[in-house]
């Protein structure tokens, strides 16, 4: 097996009485694309964001590159320099232009100077297709095109790992594709990424690994091929049926 | 040329306001500059300190990371901040220039003038205004907006310099305003220590003459025209954000 980037061990999570996520065991290896789909309320979201720690579980292990992002004295903020997050509402910084948003953390955390990260960014942003829009402001742009430039930003800190929430469901339909074409690429690539998401051709066609959700546990996990062909389990049937017939 | 003009009867309202604008004109225009003064520097002032309570009243405790030290600081901090805007927005800024005023001076410093207190009180007590403006700017942040910064690695401390306050200070700009044209009204109470602002000049403009109403009257239009232009300018400001928000949900 390659090497492991993400292993999250046993994590629960609770908000207030109610049990979100109930002991997750999950590995994401090098260069996987790891898609998680579910019921709304299935905990998928909330799995992805503690990956990251931006929710917090309430026990378990994750361990990021052989660091446990649960332990006190672990450097948070070092290890999600290492980690890129796009948002389902994009979360672009409103009072920065463009190409600002993206050179912003290459600069402070980094420590590039301006030069080194207008071109970082320059390429990273020509990579989503944004080149032509480096100093429009963030409310000129569409839901597409913020979303881009989010995945930009995110590249631009060399991640080893991208983690995607839902990133096109906040999107017009003919926005979506202009989004996932961009992911996909960046499968291609071999970055290593996790994918919360709805859009079940799209995880089909770009993951190596699916793993279905529901009430806080992972219920079934498996190659695209089996879990959108062959199910096992009764609740990924269902789940699936459900999807095909909307 | 002033000494030329004589006091008009009392039923000559407008020959009044004349005369007592021609004679009086060097208190006039010392007693705005002062209330601008006090108005201005309030406000800027007041505007600074009013982050270093912003930044106090931000810092949460991680009680997984934090040391024991850094909580008792965090909370430290914390009701320093919230004490300072209570007794502050709760007690009237009269009072307050009398205890600052009457209190320091039986120090005798030299630089403690009427003036000196003026500026201090009005600095502080507007400093306790604008951390509560710059609190709901904050409130008002999408709290995307922190956790994109976390995200890409940021601390909470530097997520809120680099995002989080520049984004509420610059939506907090028209209400900073209103607080700059309260002030221009309220430092008015500041001639009960002595400051020789607007009013107080007034006051002293028809005291031997005691022509009041008139003298308060030209008072009345001069801090009109103050408070009108600073509007006009607050309100441009609202409408050039408003335009730029109507954009960003297009």
């Amino acid at each position: 097996m390659p090497n492991i980037i993400l292993d999250i061990q046993n994590i629960h999570k609770r908000f207030g009485e109610q049990m979100v996520l109930n002991g997750i065991h999950l590995e994401v290896h090098q260069s996987e694309v790891l898609s998680i789909i579910g019921s709304s309320g299935s905990g998928k979201t909330t799995l992805l964001r503690c990956l990251n720690l931006l929710n917090e579980p309430d026990d378990g292990h994750i361990y990021f590159m052989g660091s446990d992002l649960m332990d006190p004295k672990t450097d948070l903020d070092q290890l999600r320099m290492h980690m890129g997050m796009v948002f389902q509402s994009f979360n672009l910084f409103n009072h920065l232009s463009t190409i600002e948003n993206v050179m912003l953390a290459p600069i402070k955390l980094l420590k590039l100077s301006k030069d080194e990260a207008r071109e970082l960014a320059t390429k990273q942003l020509t990579k989503v297709g944004m080149q032509e829009f480096i100093h429009y402001k963030v409310s000129q742009l569409s839901g597409g095109q913020k979303q881009r430039v989010a995945i930009a930003r995110a590249l631009a800190m060399n991640p080893k790992v991208m983690l995607f929430d839902e990133p096109t469901s906040a999107l017009d339909p003919e926005m979506v594709g202009e989004v996932l074409f961009v992911i996909k690429t960046l499968a291609q690539e071999g970055m290593t990424m996790v994918i919360v998401t709805h859009e079940m051709a799209f995880a089909k066609e770009v993951s190596d690994t699916i793993v279905f959700m529901d009430q806080g546990v992972i219920c079934e996990k498996g190659s695209p091929e089996v879990i959108f062909n062959h199910p096992k389990e009764k609740r990924t049937q269902a789940f699936l049926k459900r999807y095909i017939h909307i | 040329m002033n000494l030329l003009l004589s006091l008009p009867p009392k039923d000559q309202f407008f020959q009044t306001l004349w005369y007592l604008i021609n004679t009086y004109s060097s208190f006039f225009i010392r007693g705005i500059l002062i209330t601008l003064l006090l108005s201005i520097v309030g406000t800027m002032g007041g505007f600074l300190l009013s982050l270093v309570l912003t930044m106090l009243r931000t810092q949460t405790i991680d009680y997984k990371r934090d040391s024991r030290i850094k909580r008792w600081m965090i909370k430290i901090g914390h009701i320093f901040a919230d004490s300072y805007i209570t007794v502050f927005r709760g007690t009237p800024m009269i009072v307050q220039a009398m205890i600052f005023y009457y209190g320091i001076s039986p120090l005798r410093l030299f630089w403690w003038t009427p003036l000196v207190a003026g500026l201090f009180v009005v600095t502080l007590n507007t400093t306790a205004y604008i951390a509560e403006v710059i609190r709901s700017g904050i409130n008002g942040i999408d709290k995307g907006q922190m956790e994109a910064a976390r995200s890409l690695g940021f601390s909470r401390g530097r997520s809120l310099v680099l995002i989080i306050y520049p984004q509420a200070i610059k939506n907090s700009l028209p209400a900073i305003g209103n607080e700059f044209i309260v002030n221009l009204k309220d430092t008015a109470v500041l001639s009960v220590i002595g400051v020789f602002d607007l009013f107080r000049a007034t006051q002293s403009a028809t005291s031997s003459n005691f022509r009041v109403v008139e003298g308060f009257f030209i008072a009345a239009i001069i801090y009109l025209i103050m408070t009108y232009f600073t509007s006009m300018l607050v309100k441009k400001l609202e409408q050039k954000m408003d335009q730029s928000k109507e954009l960003s949900h297009a």
